[in-house]
């Protein structure tokens, strides 16, 4: 009886090597932007504030929008694998608003890593800014991962709800160390919008 | 049709992700012609910029520009003191740089 329901060999090699590939890349990706951070010249310049009093803000703002969007989008995945039953009965479009919701949370981040990147680059100045910076190369290698478990088929059933919890929570120690330490530690001044 | 919309964001963000790649590398500073002359300017250019800003206009940091750090420090050894033990949201940078390099760089940012 085991041996009808477990997965043939060929079958669960064919998963690993793709787990493996789609590891690999993300691992490259938050490789590469780590790479890029520490090379680059930081220009220390604010590029953009469009209705903000400075760049700062902006950052910590789009950052605190992202963060709501992926709350969002973390309840409408629960919705999906019926971790609650809010709506009773799922609409059809559940699955898209999952993915336009954490789409958009993704789009916002991308002026804030601009400008810390192009800006500010890979710094270790304090614990803090140590951990931010790690946590946002890894937030985009472990999205990536994320990206490619939708669209690479045969990877395990579990990796989808793991990944993207994962970065979920990358995206989490990102505001707390980014956001939120600049809302109550911001010094006399330095207004918060 | 909703799903045509999300499939079309996406294409959009993956647009997005192309143009800030594009933007990391073409929009790449002339280092030749902004490497900070003074050993003051080469350490706040690496150790305070990214909060006061490279112009000391402030950022995350205050203003130091335009004679804001002498106006609240009067006593340069006042603003050592609290460069080098750092407060609140200020890192302290008593450990990470001399006593020179302190008064370099603290004499630095009231020329600003």
């Amino acid at each position: 009886m085991a041996e009808t329901l477990a997965a043939p060999a060929h079958t669960t090699a064919a998963a690993t090597r793709r787990l493996v590939v789609v590891l690999l890349v993300g691992g490259a990706v938050a490789v590469a932007l780590g790479v890029y951070g520490k090379a680059h010249d930081p220009t220390h310049e604010q590029p953009y504030t469009w209705f903000f009093t400075s760049t700062i803000q902006l950052k910590v703002w789009f950052a605190s929008a992202a963060l709501a969007l992926a709350i969002a989008q973390v309840l409408l995945g629960m919705r999906l694998y019926d971790k609650i039953s809010i709506p009773r009965h799922a609409p059809s479009w559940l699955g898209d608003a999952h993915r336009l919701v954490g789409t958009l949370a993704f789009v916002i981040t991308l002026p804030v890593a601009y400008q810390c990147l192009w800006a500010l680059g890979f710094q270790s100045t304090d614990t803090r800014v140590l951990v931010h910076a790690l946590l946002g190369c890894f937030f985009y290698g472990v999205f990536t991962v994320k990206v490619l478990s939708v669209r690479v088929k045969g990877l395990p059933d579990r990796m989808l709800p793991i990944v993207g919890g994962v970065v979920f929570a990358a995206l989490v120690g990102l505001w707390v160390t980014s956001a939120l330490w600049f809302f109550t530690s911001r010094p006399a001044g330095i207004p918060a919008t | 049709m909703f799903h045509k919309f999300v499939n079309a964001i996406e294409v959009l963000a993956l647009i997005g992700v192309a143009v800030v790649v594009v933007l990391l590398f073409a929009n790449e500073p002339d280092t030749g012609s902004t490497t900070p002359s003074t050993p003051g300017a080469q350490i706040y250019a690496a150790s305070c910029a990214s909060c006061h800003g490279a112009d000391g206009g402030g950022g995350i940091g205050p203003q130091l520009a335009g004679g804001a750090a002498a106006e609240r420090f009067p006593d340069v050894a006042d603003q050592i003191t609290f460069v080098t033990d750092g407060s609140g949201s200020m890192p302290s940078f008593g450990g990470r740089l001399s006593p020179a390099q302190l008064r370099q760089v603290v004499e630095y940012t009231r020329t600003l």
